[in-house]
């Protein structure tokens, strides 16, 4: 046996490097959800493949192979605490990986390799699905591809020749992937596969207005969701305000929405004025259950509810991407506010200081009129030396004194917070709206992105006369941000300063300046954007609108249909398989289905047949490694040769084979 | 080894005194090559086949050596002749002579006209000289004036040549590679041959004493037999499927000729084996000095050489 062993293929080169390459971009979607050491082992692990190949060292010992997994096993319980679930699961994988990696060196296992890395590819769509991780895992599937094609052609074909054939093989089975993707049945009802890992809440939009909690978000570029205007009726982008929440509930500094709104009564929805804007909005993942519409939404898309205070609520938590739309109207007129309903408007904490009592009250002593008092409270923050800052340090929500006497810095959460609070003190009734404000309008794709870093509270006030009305106190203390978009009104003020106090890279900066780059990046947002609202939103109630549209009513039927033909199809290879396989292997040959056993079997005893390797070489080599047979294995390549290329093989030579042939492979 | 794993019962007497006889003439050739008895092997297979023998290597290994030994040991009819770039076709085939007794014109007969013909360094001659060597290989017969002259029988060309990087040199043209049935490297002796041949006597003085092993009939006699040894379907396969193999990955894979090749040389050692049929092996063993010259030059591939690409269809053509 130890002859044997000898002869372990080493994995020739070409080919590995191919299947390093492919591994190498199965990487990009564990960076970032991955605890990063299990890239990084997972990179060292294919640096040291390619430092012991051609030393001929691998892991070879089971002891050490046991204590490497022992070892993987405690460092994800360590990580995870539990080695249950989406991310722990994909981290074992890509561990055990790593170390069959540095165990692999024959043929079959550069297979199995293969088939991990398909895996891999599989389970990188499970941690993220956007259109470059999307394009990274296709090129490493291609490259997989390649490095069969490699491993099988040998070390003779040309470079490039594995990779068109690739290629060819992809494009072939483009049709059927289309195919696959718009009519194999997919899951929409009862049981939710839920692929993408659980986000942590604090990242993004949040239920609660606390100080510092839009501030949180100024810094991350993360989309929200992006937006289309299909009748092309657009508004400017001062008055781009997108509504999420609405929060009815103050506590000076900190405001919250209620947990779970009911629906708005159809009857104190009111008559919408103005021009009515029609939008798409595709909304990214949040697990969570706000969406956003522009102020203010009056219908409400399937799935969700209209709250009371016009805004929409999910009925299901966002797991996945989303894409609905909604009608807006910029006026909601409603002079109706029963006394029952205006008291809660009117609430404010105990806590609140004798002095901003005093305060809103001097300004509802001076004027009696809601509008005059407004503008009062405007010209208060406008004038009394007040700025907008990223970072106004720490508030706790009871220091509304501190912030409106004596620091004066905020953020919009702050302005619309307190200003909230000073109109209730001054008995109007006030709420906080929290959503997004503005977004980058993308000319290619023709629609807006709305990143975190647009996050935006105000403040919505009740006139008699004409209802709720929109005020927002930071345009009062900076007009740019409203009118600008904050990323403009950011860089203007840091150009203003000398310094920028954005964490966006001066690199960065100055490509954004290049036109073409500028360009590429909206290109690549558009072609993201198909992506998210073309593949990834192609659910199961879009492929049945799918089938409706092509004039098959209900999905049942599809799936019967599809069922069928994937098992005619099925069906029809296997004939074809076995009449190429019968055709391939004519019955007559009898002579060369035994030699086949034979050599079958010497395998299996450790001497296995090259396929260029001719009977008599064979025979030699098998007496070689296989002493104890070596009389049988001489007798049977002597009528083998003498049956297969000898003149005139007598009849009587193939019985004495098939006897000579059946008692080598039954013997132990 | 081969004849007890191999015996086949039919004509035994015939069958074993022809190898006897190749043996000792394939052993006399190895006295004076030490070292070399695969490459003096494969020569003799070359001859047996009646194919003509190119052997390429560096100066001093002993090319003319073994060609002068192949021919003493045979006793037929022996020529040398040296190529240089001056030489005409005429110096070869023969020149007309106007004889003034008989007025009239006069062949007379070139060097070329003998059994055994060693052509020493044939890529040093002119395209016009090689092209007329070579049509004479092929044809069998030569023509000056009008007239056609028939080489005499058996008619085997040895020719040796230096590898072509060096300077001064003709490279000879694809299409008359493959007039030579196999192209030989000799290589550097080992250290033990080296020392043996220091040690032992002057060369030529051990070529004046080889003593003919067989004549020019036995010789025909033999080359008539080698083309009924036996090859069997499965075995045509194999070479067709070797021929198809060189065909889809080289963009001039080996030509018809070269099948033959490929038979006619294996079927010499087989007999040279003392076996009434061909094997794949005896295939692989003649098939890289069959198959590499006439594989070297594919353009397309040019960073390896034909060795190479022979050596990789035997390794990756299964055996049906």
């Amino acid at each position: 046996m130890k002859v044997v062993r000898k002869q372990d293929t080493r994995i020739p080169r070409r080919p590995l490097l191919w299947l390093a390459a492919a591994l190498l971009f199965t990487l990009p979607p564990m960076f970032g959800t991955l605890p990063s050491w299990v890239p990084l082992l997972f990179l060292i692990a294919l640096a040291a493949k390619f430092w012991m190949e051609p030393k001929g060292y691998r892991l070879r010992s089971l002891v050490w192979k046991l204590v490497l997994v022992a070892l993987i096993l405690s460092l994800l319980f360590f990580s995870y605490g539990s080695i249950r679930g989406m991310e722990p699961g994909v981290s074992l994988i890509v561990m055990l990986t790593s170390v069959k990696i540095l165990e692999a060196h024959t043929a079959r296992e550069f297979h199995i390799m293969i088939m991990v890395a398909w895996i891999l590819c599989l389970c990188g769509f499970f941690l993220s699905q956007n259109l470059a991780i999307a394009l990274c895992l296709l090129i490493a599937f291609t490259l997989l591809l390649v490095a069969l094609i490699q491993f099988h052609r040998g070390p003779l074909s040309a470079f490039w020749s594995p990779v068109r054939t690739a290629g060819k093989l992809l494009a072939q089975a483009a049709p059927l992937i289309i195919l696959l993707f718009l009519f194999f049945p997919r899951l929409s009802t009862g049981f939710r596969f839920q692929i993408a890992p659980q986000r942590e809440a604090s990242t993004g939009f949040s239920d609660r207005l606390s100080p510092g909690s839009v501030s949180f978000l100024a810094n991350s570029s993360e989309v929200a969701f992006r937006a289309e205007f299909p009748d092309g009726k657009i508004p400017p982008l001062s008055a781009m305000y997108w509504r999420g929440l609405v929060m009815w509930h103050g506590e000076g500094l900190e405001w919250a929405a209620p947990n779970a709104p009911a629906a708005l009564p159809r009857t104190s929805q009111g008559t919408p004025h103005g021009q009515a804007i029609r939008q798409w909005i595709t909304i990214e993942a949040h697990d969570a259950r706000w969406m956003f519409a522009l102020d203010r939404p009056v219908n409400s898309p399937s799935g969700a509810t209209l709250a009371p205070g016009n805004y929409l609520w999910s009925n299901q938590p966002i797991h996945k991407p989303r894409r609905y739309e909604v009608i807006s109207y910029p006026e909601i007129p409603n002079n109706r506010l029963h006394s029952r309903e205006r008291e809660p408007l009117l609430e404010v904490p105990t806590a609140i200081s004798p002095a901003v009592r005093a305060l809103a009250q001097s300004w509802s002593a001076e004027k009696a009129e809601p509008r005059a008092i407004v503008n009062k409270a405007l010209e208060f923050f406008r004038t009394q030396g007040f700025h907008y800052s990223l970072s106004p340090g720490e508030y706790g929500k009871n220091d509304l004194d501190e912030f409106l006497f004596h620091r004066r810095l905020g953020f919009c959460e702050h302005y619309a917070a307190s200003f909230a609070t000073l109109m209730r003190l001054a008995g109007i009734p006030a709420r906080v709206v929290t959503g997004y404000l503005g977004g980058e309008y993308n000319e290619i794709g023709h629609f807006f992105l709305v990143r975190q870093a647009d996050a935006h509270a105000w403040c919505e006030v009740w006139f008699p006369d004409s209802g709720w009305q929109r005020i927002d106190p930071t345009a009062a203390v900076a007009p740019d941000r409203v009118n600008l978009g904050f990323n403009s009104f950011l860089e203007r003020r840091g150009a203003a300063a000398g310094h920028l106090d954005n964490t966006q890279s001066v690199l960065a900066r100055e490509l954004a300046r290049w036109p073409a780059f500028d360009r590429a990046r909206l290109g690549w947002q558009t072609l993201s954007y198909a992506w998210d609202t073309r593949v990834l939103s192609f659910d199961g109630d879009e492929q049945e609108s799918f089938f409706a549209s092509i004039g098959i009513p209900s999905h049942r039927q599809i799936f019967l249909i599809v069922g069928t033909v994937v098992i005619a199809i099925a069906l029809l290879l296997a004939l074809y398989a076995a009449w190429t396989h019968l055709r391939t292997r004519p019955c007559g040959d009898r002579l060369k289905i035994m030699y086949e056993s034979f050599c079958r079997k010497a395998a299996r005893l450790g001497a296995p047949r090259n396929p260029s390797e001719g009977p008599f070489d064979f025979s030699r080599r098998a007496t070689r490694l296989l002493p104890d047979e070596s009389d049988r294995i001489r007798r049977i390549a002597k009528a083998y040769i003498a049956l297969r290329y000898a003149p005139a093989p007598d009849p009587t030579t193939l019985e004495q084979f098939a006897e000579e042939v059946n008692g080598f492979v039954r013997a132990s | 080894m081969h004849s007890t794993l191999l015996a086949h019962e039919r004509d035994p007497e015939i069958r074993f005194d022809t190898k006897k006889q190749i043996a000792a003439f394939t052993s006399q050739i190895c006295e004076v090559i030490v070292g070399k008895t695969e490459a003096v092997k494969l020569a003799v297979a070359c001859l047996l086949a009646r194919g003509h023998l190119l052997i390429e290597d560096i100066p001093g290994v002993g090319k003319t050596t073994l060609s002068q030994a192949l021919a003493r040991s045979l006793g037929l009819v022996f020529q040398r002749i040296q190529f240089t770039s001056d030489l005409l076709p005429a110096d070869i085939l023969g020149n007309s002579i106007f004889d003034r007794n008989e007025q009239r014109f006069v062949f007379h007969q070139g060097p070329l006209f003998s059994q055994v013909v060693l052509i020493d360094e044939v890529n040093r001659a002119t395209a016009k000289t090689q092209s007329a060597l070579l049509e004479a290989m092929e044809e069998h017969q030569i023509s000056a004036d009008g007239v056609t002259y028939e080489l005499p029988q058996p008619f085997f060309v040895i020719a040796t040549q230096n590898p072509q990087y060096q300077v001064g040199t003709f490279p000879l043209p694809e299409s008359q590679l493959d007039r030579f049935l196999m192209r030989i490297e000799l290589g550097v002796p080992d250290r033990a041959s080296e020392r043996a041949m220091l040690l032992g006597m002057d060369r030529r003085e051990m070529l004046k004493e080889l003593h003919p092993i067989f004549g020019a009939e036995t010789l025909l006699d033999i080359q008539a037999r080698v083309r009924t040894i036996h090859t069997s379907s499965a075995l045509l396969d194999y070479l067709q499927d070797l021929l198809d193999a060189s065909r889809q990955r080289h963009r001039s894979g080996l030509s018809p000729r070269a099948g033959l090749a490929l038979l006619h040389a294996s079927q010499a050692w087989a007999m040279m084996n003392g076996r009434e049929m061909v094997l794949p092996e005896d295939i692989q063993a003649v098939g890289i000095p069959v198959m590499a010259h006439r594989l070297g030059h594919d353009i397309e591939q040019s960073g390896q050489s034909g060795r190479t690409f022979a050596d990789a269809l035997l390794n990756s053509v299964p055996v049906p």
